[in-house]
């Protein structure tokens, strides 16, 4: 049986760096995004927003922005309660209200909305709003709300989605969103029988995803239904949760997401989508919200976290205790927060196999812009802490940092921290691959003048969210040509093009030739989302097996039309056999649930606690001028774990791209907040990456590996490269200039303070 | 940004006219970049804005005259960057502006905007004013010669007044000086420098005979340190002599924090800077 | 004195046009409202991103910087006037075939300036590229593909 014109060679799709399907759509600036799309009547909605971190509202004046000629309405939250009486959403608490509800929880948080039909307008009207607060105390460090009497929200409210967070229901006077533990062996015991003790706390700071296509969403309400137009990551997410807040079924909530000017999470759950679906019942009109980059800033962030991480070392440098408490600052709403907080949390001990281990991470309210999952799902966090340590122990113990790490790496068939044996997880290859990589054993010059030398590296490992489920078509139709119907959203990683490898490979079709439908919940089934390097995994799975089932129904097809076995009959003709002319489908489904266990309460121990693993190290090589303290980055080697990567280029281009967006978190990207208020809220101030940024050397490769259970030995590779650029970087600054740094950005002023210090002539302050 | 009006003249006597000395809300507009930042932000809202892009031409090109460059002020920075005579006369400035933000600003920014804008952060104002350059100020009672060095009176304040407009600027020619102009970023290499320095010295081997040294963006504006230039003047250059020079300047300038850094830090940058746009002068720089 | 909408009229992608403005509409928004063009994008609305980009009488500039109104009488060309039903351009072509972008949102800016870089500098070396395009910032940070991509238009280029 051959599929459609010329058939490839199978085994030819999955493997080749097949160009970006959606290429020509992106380069001539024709490609749809929902920032820059129009519905005929729209109206335009700006935000008026809060001014205070903490407080009580007293009123909102809207009078004199309703006076302003051409302002449709000015919605407060009292004008959204009658379209939704509980306006409480999100996706591990239903806390964040549509509008501010009685209280505001952070600078920034929307209190009122103006709608117009030209955007000039409605800007003008919310600049007339005037609202009044009763100010309360507020709480900004992750680690004062553990204990602080100022809490965040008078009570909490679990979704009720997560198992682990329902004990949270009603509960009252607290700031933790989650506390997640993990307990192995016996941590006490074993760091009293240790040689040697260490103990560190390393923080990073608040930084944003800044997706160039900030979030946007407009909302076409009729009484029969709802269409929204958004940029999610999880539009089948969206879908679910409109659907509760208007207390309807799912199939009357139609959610369509155009291409995506990237996400790193930034677009997950549910953003300004209920907002735009209440103002289009008020309205009854589609309304649109798409925000302005500065307003990008009160959306969402990253966790800033601090951890503490203490190991316990014997005398022949074998880690046999680690203690870790990590403090995750969530912001005024918990968003995905929780989940960072568990599944990155459960991988804070490292890729180390350490018998006595004791984990606590905890998911805290603050009053600052919400933070979400940003491109490793807090794994960055962990990495940042625990291979700094790795480092300053083996320094401490004048241990070679290889070495000490060989020695404790975890290996295949060995118990990780949470007893989930380890699987097709190459640690110790990717480390070797990045030593070889820097020329790790030949001789380094670090030079002696005002700039000095160094280099550094280090090695982590990740476990993909689980359990998660993906559900894919795969439609014939009479002509033979494929269409893919899946929920996963190329927001750049370039998912459309590998599903569409993966089902020219299983259907025997060039890639080219399959069609990827936009998402439409009408139309593309259930997707969990498109987040934490899962979906080649997952959704690829899911795709596979569509494929299948649609070959298999072809052969089926073929035999009842009376083709003998092995026949080449083209799939046309198949069709025009059965129905007599160019016409009908042929339909496969696919869907993908991993196998888990939960982790134990009380311990958190699982014996399968995620459906792979991913692994990846960096290393660093820097010059810094000890008379400034400016570090230039003159090599950065990334090596990930990718099992078989299904288009190299592609696997490559996400390498790059997530080092050097990690390079910026780690060297001087930083939201400043002062007194709740952030001051650097532009592109003028909080700066990312550019051209001159890039270090001299990039060198980006993957380990040729097998996942076993991975679609085509594949797994994801999205945040993979992010989680050792930050560590790499301040070990090679420590090995250059013998200075630690443990807080993030490593900026000039810091690591020349740090030089200060160490040379007894510490800087002084303001 | 929120609805103005627009009065377009073709004299400049006409601008001038057309602003208000007592309304903050009516103001100049000629490439507008850095204006247009201020009205997106909401922090400046124009209740009328006067475009000088209509004006005469006279007042966008660039000439050589008496030893020295004549600059109008609605010249781009672009045609600054491509100028012949720059390049002959001024060659720091045509170095300075390969860096100077970015294309797309250059070629629609003005040399007057940039002036009057007073924003401490910009690259031109110190490398002109180490130029030793003069501007030509007009209002409706005349015109005014004012040095670069007098301008700036703040964080973002110059001494023209509501109804002035540079017209254009004289910058005596580079000759045999030698020049160097260094900015230091903390943010991205991209970012607004959390200093500039900017050194044009008369000099003979390492014997400096006199030096003009100017500082930006660690302060609230760019500032000549003539205590710098007074311990440099008559010396030969060595390490102790920069050193004292540094503290000098770290001694005259008033710096400023920001998320680009802190005062302290500022300070250790600027005697670092000192020290190297000197010798980055002298060895080579731009002449 | 100009307080209303005023009609414009100019040549957008070789064809003569007209649109009605405001003296504060820029020129992103008077080319998505009004003739459904969005490649042109305004995201940092600072003029420090690049996704903005569009050609006035030859020069790059930033579209959410720069009036609408002074579009008037003059020579435009955005992104979707590069290519041609039968072809892209050379540089557009190049940017695929080296897959030198990821979400895209900033790809038509990369693609206007590198045009305009050619034109100056036909054959580029790595540092002429990075102080031309450095006003040009992409989140997915694609820098290192870019870079190949204007060196392989460069070779398309002088091949044509």
């Amino acid at each position: 049986m051959t599929m459609t014109h010329d058939a490839p060679k199978a085994g030819s799709q999955v493997g080749r760096s097949v160009p970006r399907l959606e290429g020509r759509d992106k380069v001539t600036g024709r490609a749809e995004y929902t920032h820059t799309m129009r519905l005929p009547g729209m109206l335009t909605c700006k935000l008026f927003r809060s001014t205070v971190a903490h407080g009580r509202i007293k009123s909102i004046d809207t009078s004199e922005a309703k006076k302003v000629p051409g302002v449709f309405a000015v919605v407060t939250i009292d004008d959204v309660m009658k379209v939704i009486p509980d306006p409480y959403y999100g996706p591990a608490f239903h806390d964040q209200p549509i509008l501010a509800h009685e209280k505001v929880r952070f600078v920034g948080e929307p209190v009122a909305a103006v709608l117009a039909m030209d955007p000039h307008v409605a800007e003008e009207a919310a600049q007339l709003i005037v609202a009044e607060y009763e100010e309360l105390p507020a709480v900004y460090d992750e680690v004062d709300a553990l204990t602080t009497k100022t809490y965040v929200h008078d009570v909490l409210k679990p979704a009720g989605t997560f198992a682990d967070l329902k004990h949270l229901k009603d509960a009252r006077d607290t700031n933790t969103a989650l506390d997640y533990r993990l307990r192995k062996g016996d941590v006490d015991k074993a760091f009293a029988q240790a040689a040697h003790v260490f103990e560190h706390e390393f923080k990073t700071q608040k930084v944003l995803h800044l997706p160039f296509e900030p979030h946007a969403s407009i909302a076409d309400y009729k009484d029969t239904g709802v269409t929204v137009y958004t940029a999610s990551q999880g539009p089948s997410f969206v879908r679910t949760e409109i659907a509760r807040l208007l207390g309807w079924p799912e199939n009357k909530v139609r959610i369509k997401v155009p291409y995506l000017g990237s996400g790193y999470g930034a677009k997950l759950y549910i953003k300004l989508e209920a907002l735009v679906v209440a103002l289009s019942m008020i309205a009854r009109r589609p309304v649109k919200l798409a925000l302005t980059f500065e307003e990008l800033f009160y959306q969402i962030t990253k966790h800033p976290s601090t951890f503490r991480i203490k190991s316990g070392i014997d005398k022949d440098g074998k880690i046999i205790a680690r203690k870790c408490e990590v403090f995750w600052n969530g912001g005024a709403y918990a968003d995905i927060g929780p989940r960072v907080t568990q599944k990155s949390g459960l991988t804070a001990s490292g890729p180390y196999e350490i018998d006595n281990v004791w984990i606590d991470s905890y998911a805290l309210y603050t009053n600052v812009t919400p933070a979400g999952a940003l491109r490793g799902f807090g794994v960055p966090q962990l990495v940042w802490a625990y291979e700094s340590h790795s480092d300053m122990i083996a320094r401490a113990l004048k241990l070679d940092p290889v070495e000490f790490r060989r020695k404790n790496l975890l290996r295949e068939g060995r118990p990780h921290a949470t007893n989930t044996i380890i699987k097709d997880a190459a640690v110790e290859k990717v480390m070797d691959h990045v030593l070889d990589r820097m020329n790790w054993s030949k001789p380094f010059d670090k030079s002696t003048g005002v700039v000095k030398r160094g280099r550094g590296f280090g090695i982590s490992i990740k476990a993909v969210i689980t359990p998660t489920t993906s559900v894919a078509i795969v439609n014939v139709s009479g002509d033979g040509s494929v269409t893919l119907y899946c929920g996963t959203i190329d927001m750049g990683q370039g998912s459309d093009t590998a599903m569409a490898q993966m089902v020219g490979e299983v259907l025997n079709v060039p890639t080219e030739t399959v069609r990827v439908v936009p998402r439409d919940t009408d139309v593309t089934p259930y997707d969990m989302g498109t987040l934490g390097s899962r979906s080649l995994f997952h959704m690829g799975h899911a795709v596979q097996r569509a494929a299948a089932d649609a070959r298999d129904k072809l052969k089926a097809l073929a035999r009842e039309v009376g083709e003998p076995e092995g026949s080449n009959i083209p799939v046309r003709d198949l069709f025009v056999k059965k129905y007599g002319m160019q016409a009908g489908n042929v339909i496969g489904t696919g869907i993908f649930k991993p196998d888990y266990i939960p982790p134990a309460p009380g311990t958190g121990l699982s014996e399968n606690v995620t459906a792979f693993w991913m692994v990846s190290g960096a290393g660093a090589e820097v010059e810094v001028d000890t008379e400034t303290g400016h570090v230039k980055i003159t090599k950065l080697v990334n090596v990930v774990d990718v099992g078989k990567a299904i288009n190299p280029r592609i696997v490559e281009t996400q390498i790059s791209g997530a080092a050097l967006m990690q390079l910026g978190f780690t060297m001087f990207e930083k939201m400043h907040i002062d007194g709740g208020q952030v001051t650097n809220a532009s592109l003028a101030d909080y700066k990312i990456p550019g051209f001159h940024d890039v270090p001299t050397v990039m060198d980006n490769s993957h380990v040729d590996t097998n996942q076993a259970n991975g679609p085509f030995g594949a797994k994801g590779v999205g945040e993979v490269a992010t989680f050792c650029v930050s560590p790499a970087i301040a070990n090679a600054i420590d090995d250059a200039v013998g200075v630690r740094l443990t807080e993030l950005p490593l900026n000039p002023e810091s690591v020349y303070r740090a030089i200060r210090a160490k040379a007894g002539k510490p800087l002084e302050d303001e | 940004m929120t609805p103005f009006e627009l009065a377009e003249p073709t004299k400049l006597a006409d601008a001038v006219k057309l602003l208000d000395p007592d309304d903050p809300t009516v103001r100049p507009i000629a490439g507008g970049t850095a204006l247009m930042l201020m009205m997106k932000a909401g922090v400046f809202r124009p209740a009328k804005l006067i475009s000088l892009r209509g004006i005469e031409s006279k007042y966008s090109g660039i000439a050589a005259s008496g030893g020295g460059l004549r600059v109008g002020a609605m010249t781009t920075l672009n045609a600054l960057e491509r100028s012949a005579d720059v390049k002959k006369l001024a060659p720091l400035i045509t170095r300075t502006m390969l860096t100077l933000s970015n294309v797309r600003v250059r070629n629609v920014a003005t040399v007057g905007g940039a002036l009057a804008h007073g924003d401490p952060h910009m690259d031109l104002p110190p490398v002109l004013m180490a130029l030793g350059a003069k501007l030509t100020v007009i209002s409706p009672n005349g015109e005014r010669s004012v040095a670069l060095e007098d301008f700036f009176t703040g964080y973002y304040e110059t001494v023209l007044e509501k109804n002035e407009l540079i017209a254009e600027a004289h910058i005596p020619a580079q000759g045999a000086k030698r020049a160097a102009y260094m900015k230091v970023t903390t943010g991205s290499a991209d970012d607004w420098p959390a200093l500039g320095v900017a050194v044009v010295l008369d000099s003979d081997g390492k014997a400096i005979k006199s030096a003009r040294v100017v500082v930006s963006a660690a302060t609230t504006k760019a500032t000549r340190v003539k205590s710098a230039e007074a311990v440099l003047a008559g010396k030969t250059v060595d390490d102790k002599l920069l050193a004292q020079a540094g503290d000098a300047a770290v001694e005259e300038a008033e710096f400023i924090a920001d998320v680009r850094g802190s005062v302290p830090y500022k300070r250790e940058l600027l005697r670092v800077y000192i020290k190297r746009a000197v010798r980055q002068a002298l060895d080579g720089g731009a002449q | 004195m100009m307080t209303a909408a005023r009609t414009i009229s100019f040549k957008l992608n070789g064809m003569p046009v007209t649109a009605d403005v405001k003296p504060h509409h820029n020129v992103v928004e008077v080319l998505q409202s009004q003739f459904s063009l969005t490649g042109a994008r305004e995201t940092c609305g600072q003029g420090l991103c690049g996704c903005c980009t569009v050609v006035v009488n030859g020069r790059a500039v930033s579209g959410c910087l720069y009036l609408a109104t002074f579009l008037d009488g003059t020579e435009v060309t955005t992104v979707e006037g590069l290519d041609t039903p039968q072809k892209l351009h050379s540089v557009q072509e190049a940017f695929i075939e080296t897959s030198a972008f990821q979400c895209g949102y900033c790809t038509p800016g990369f693609v206007l300036m590198t045009t305009q870089l050619l034109d100056e500098h036909p054959d580029p070396d790595d540092e002429q590229i990075k102080h031309y395009l450095t006003g040009n910032l992409c989140r997915c940070a694609t820098y290192p593909q870019v870079i190949e991509a204007v060196k392989l238009a460069a070779k398309k280029r002088k091949g044509s």
